[in-house]
């Protein structure tokens, strides 16, 4: 550990400013205390697992490998071998190629990274596929058994898919009954084409170069977008489902959730904008302890005082509707995007409202003319984080909303699996299969925002 | 204190300091109040005109009438302009956070419950018949005394609430006692002719009750309160520890510009953040699955037993870090890799051109500069699964079962589903007011974690910036 000298005068610094000191016995032996303490605590822990399975059932003997893991273990090792010799190649290769040296140790490092990350991505994707397979296969259940007849393990445990076996019977489970009348099949073809169109040109200017045409073919694909969504969530009704079932009206509860989460995300812009805007520029008596009581109110978990909420909602005559949901969301959501657009502004330069100022406008004007136009960006990710977190919220909806028709997607899943016997496995999956793709696609097309925001947010918070 | 000139209370001039927070804290309150009461007025006054008119009239009403007074305020006081760029946040943070926050705080000192909810109570009610001057109302089967029974302070009961039904025990019509003498209850007003009276009842009233939900809180602690807090700072911070050591790793590998479709691990290990938690948990509840579950069928063909994920009071606290696990690291992972990318690269030429070693670099570069944008991250992440109670209700529920603790504070329950059990769950029996105890213990503990939070994170200079 190299300490940079505070004792010292400035003057009687070394050349290059910097001296070397020795930490102390102590600090240098800390990691490796932390690291014994640690190492004990696991041990223990290990131990209290292992002696936890003792004497505990086997699963069930046709999926049961005696010793699989000493097979595993094989073929690790078996494979980092032919890692060791491919790059061992390589090495040579590329070696005689650029006439440069290459490091071996480098080289396998990388490869062996690769083999790593391969077997993490496999880990952590592998739930995934398995329910995104899950969604397509009909047999419905969690607990039934997969191809007993075939010879192949995986096969066997069901590990990989039976691909034959695949269909969409779940998801046409989730539309039994939906009427469609033509007008808003026709705005989903509109919102679908801008969609697509959007895509194209994203995937247009990746390969080619990025045209101002092109920019603008996006610009308005995603308000065409926008907007033939708003319509259709606005006014898509229960009165289209009539299906008997819970899960025939799986499309309502995607609905509601987008109406819901949608004016959430527009309500924390509003409430939120102008708040931030003042804690940034203006300097009034009582600025600073406005924002500890916007942060520190933030602090009592809301839904504790949730018998409260209810109460006032219904005495208010908005339990059970969307208004209501609405208004006790927005309550919680408008600290932190408080917080997080005040910090926006700080970092925008001053002198933009400054001249502004100095040509006549007001305070007001400066915010709804330079201010606002300049913080798009932040103003999408304030909504974007606002409708997500919403779009995944699930105990304020299961306690305020009851009935089916105003459930949302979070309650209507929950109640494919805490039923009774949680059998809905199937419709299950192709549910959350459908429910999840619109936020994936909204993280994946703004990664960038999330990537920023987060982190900023997470600094910032 | 100087009385102001009128000149002067007409610039845009805030009156500074303290006094200048108490003189807009006070206007401010007297818009609100102001507009509450004409809200207030205007909806009891729709409700009369209008039978059935809707309650939220209530909100409608207020929020006109705030857009009305507010410019003739701003034309009194021309300074008030800056807080009115806060009042929106303002008006909504006081009635759907503050309101309710205030009424909990309220319910913490009460009896309220599912059982004493301030309605009528439907197990007591008995035969009642009504004298013919409709003001004396009998209970014939009444065994103790009026004052037992209504639980009234005063012998006579006086200004104690009955609940007169008719018939059909359909309509509740409450009604005043002047007076009670033996099971006869003298009323204040005579009963209207249009209610048949045939049964009674009593309401069962929410009283205070002072301090006795903490003494009950406290009374059970070693049953509830110490291992539930115990469990949530384990569970907060083996999360954190977990979460960024994986997130380091990965981060640190996959900054390997030399790493060939790096951006392709990258894009699928972004995947588990990506999709809503709500869906993702769900999923894994199926995964743990003791018989059928794809987890221990994997691991049966590594030669492992059943492991019992979520039946097992142990083997369900594991099964939960390792959801957060799966849940938190690819924010890790990416917040690495953000921090990374603000390191100089020259730093790591310099330091290999004097021949340290790629784990040299690691530790006497990479570690230490990463944990000034670390600790921030750390701190929040802390705060934010000390009441992440999402990933705990739809995991386990707080189960399974462990002997010798409340059956509203099971082995996996944090301070957060404690609380949430007591007042929703039928275990709890709806006790609310405990509860709200509980969330007030909540509230300073959070308050306690977000100040040091806080101070790490300089926000307090932030804030004052």
């Amino acid at each position: 550990m190299t300490t940079a000298p505070n004792n010292l005068p400035p003057g009687n610094l070394p050349p290059g400013g910097y001296v070397h000191r020795e930490p102390s016995a102590l600090r240098k032996a800390l990691p490796w205390i932390i690291g014994v303490v640690v190492l004990a605590l696991i041990g223990w822990l290990g131990a209290a697992l292992v002696d936890s399975l003792k004497d505990k059932q086997k699963s069930f003997s046709i999926y049961y490998v005696d010793r699989g893991w000493v097979r595993f273990l094989l073929f690790l090792l078996a494979a980092s071998g032919v890692l060791a010799l491919t790059s061992l190649l390589g090495q040579r290769i590329g070696m005689a190629r650029t006439g440069r040296r290459i490091s071996y140790a480098a080289v396998l490092g990388d490869q062996l990274t690769h083999l790593f990350l391969i077997l993490v991505v496999l880990i952590a994707i592998y739930p995934l596929f398995y329910v995104l397979i899950a969604a397509f296969d009909p047999r419905n259940s969690l607990f039934a058994f997969p191809d007993f007849g075939n010879p192949n393990i995986f096969y066997k445990t069901g590990l990989l898919p039976d691909l034959k076996q695949l269909n969409l019977e779940n998801f046409a489970k989730l539309f039994e009954g939906v009427t469609i009348p033509a007008w808003q099949l026709l705005l989903a073809v509109i919102g679908g084409a801008a969609l697509a169109a959007v895509l194209i040109s994203l995937i247009v200017s990746k390969v080619g170069r990025d045209t101002d045409a092109l920019a603008n073919v996006r610009a308005w694909g995603l308000r065409v977008l926008v907007a033939a969504l708003a319509v259709l969530v606005i006014f898509m009704g229960p009165a289209q489902f009539t299906g008997g079932s819970n899960e025939s009206k799986f499309l309502l509860s995607v609905r509601n959730t987008l109406l819901v989460s949608g004016l959430t995300g527009v309500l924390a812009i509003l409430l939120s904008t102008t708040a931030g805007y003042a804690m940034a520029r203006l300097r009034f008596p009582g600025r600073f302890q406005m924002l500890l009581f916007f942060i520190f109110i933030q602090m009592f978990p809301v839904f504790l005082a949730l018998v409260a909420v209810f109460k006032l909602l219904t005495d208010l005559g908005l339990g059970n509707t969307f208004a209501g949901l609405i208004l006790a969301y927005s309550g919680g959501a408008i600290a932190f995007n408080t917080w997080i657009f005040k910090g926006y502004v700080e970092s925008l330069p001053e002198s933009l409202e400054e001249a502004a100022m100095v040509d006549g406008a007001t305070r007001w004007q400066t915010f709804t003319r330079v201010v606002l136009p300049l913080s798009r960006g932040m103003l999408v990710f304030i909504f974007l984080n606002q409708f997500i977190g919403t779009y995944a919220e699930f105990i304020l909806a299961s306690i305020l909303m009851t009935g089916v028709e105003h459930w949302t997607v979070g309650v209507m899943l929950r109640s494919f699996t805490s039923g009774q016997f949680s059998t809905k496995w199937g419709v299950f999956a192709a549910a959350a299969t459908l429910g999840a793709l619109p936020i994936v696609g909204l993280f994946y097309g703004f990664q960038n925002f999330f990537v920023g925001g987060a982190v900023a947010g997470g600094v910032k918070e | 204190m100087t009385t102001l000139s009128p000149p002067r209370s007409r610039t845009a001039v805030p009156p500074q300091g303290s006094r200048g927070i108490l003189l807009a804290l006070l206007i401010l309150a007297a818009l609100m109040g102001a507009s509450v009461l004409i809200g207030w007025l205007l909806s009891t006054l729709a409700a009369q005109v209008v039978p059935g008119a809707p309650a939220y009239l209530l909100l409608v009403f207020t929020v006109v009438s705030l857009l009305v007074l507010a410019p003739l305020t701003h034309r009194a006081f021309p300074w008030i302009t800056n807080w009115f760029y806060l009042l929106p946040a303002l008006v909504f943070i006081l009635a759907f956070t503050v309101l309710p926050v205030v009424l909990t705080v309220n319910y913490a000192f009460t009896n309220y419950s599912g059982q004493n909810s301030g309605n009528p109570d439907s197990a007591a009610r008995q035969d009642a018949t009504l004298s013919s001057d409709r003001r004396t109302v009998t209970l014939s089967g009444l065994t103790g005394s009026a004052q037992e029974y209504l639980n009234c302070a005063a012998p006579n009961c006086a200004g104690a609430t009955l609940v007169l039904y008719d018939e059909d025990a359909s309509v509740p019509y409450r009604v005043k006692v002047a007076s009670a003498q033996g099971n006869a209850f003298t009323l204040a007003a005579p009963t209207p002719e249009s209610v048949q009276v045939a049964q009674a009842t009593r309401i069962n009233k929410i009283s205070y009750v002072g301090l006795a939900n903490f003494q009950e809180i406290f009374g059970k602690a070693s049953r509830a309160l110490w291992p539930v807090f115990l469990w949530t700072v384990i569970f907060a911070f083996s999360t954190i520890v977990l979460n960024s050591v994986a997130g380091l790793i990965l981060g640190i590998l996959l900054y390997n510009k030399r790493l060939k479709g790096r951006n392709v691990y990258r894009t699928l290990l972004f995947l588990p953040w990506a999709i809503p938690t709500v869906i993702s948990v769900q999923m894994w509840v199926a995964l743990f699955n003791q018989q059928f579950g794809i987890v221990n069928k994997s691991l049966g063909l590594l030669g492992i037993v059943a492991i019992p994920w979520l039946n097992d009071p142990l083997w369900a606290k594991i099964s939960i870090l390792m959801v957060n696990l799966w849940l938190g690291f690819p924010y890790m992972m990416t917040a690495t890799i953000s921090a990374l990318s603000t390191i100089n690269d020259d730093l790591y030429e310099a330091a290999e051109i004097d021949g340290a070693s790629r784990w040299q670099q690691i530790t006497g570069i990479t570690l230490p500069l990463l944990r000034n944008s670390f600790t921030p991250i750390l701190l929040s992440g802390f705060a934010f699964n000390f009441n992440n109670f999402g990933i705990i209700y739809l995991l386990t529920a707080g189960g399974p079962a462990q002997e010798g603790r409340e059956s509203t504070a099971q082995s996996t329950d944090i301070l957060l589903s404690w609380g949430y059990n007591t007042a929703f769950v039928s275990a709890g029996g709806q006790n609310f007011a405990l509860a709200s105890a509980i969330a007030l213990i909540i509230f300073f503990l959070t308050l306690a974690i977000s100040i040091v939070n806080f101070k790490a994170a300089g926000v307090f200079e932030e804030a004052r910036k």
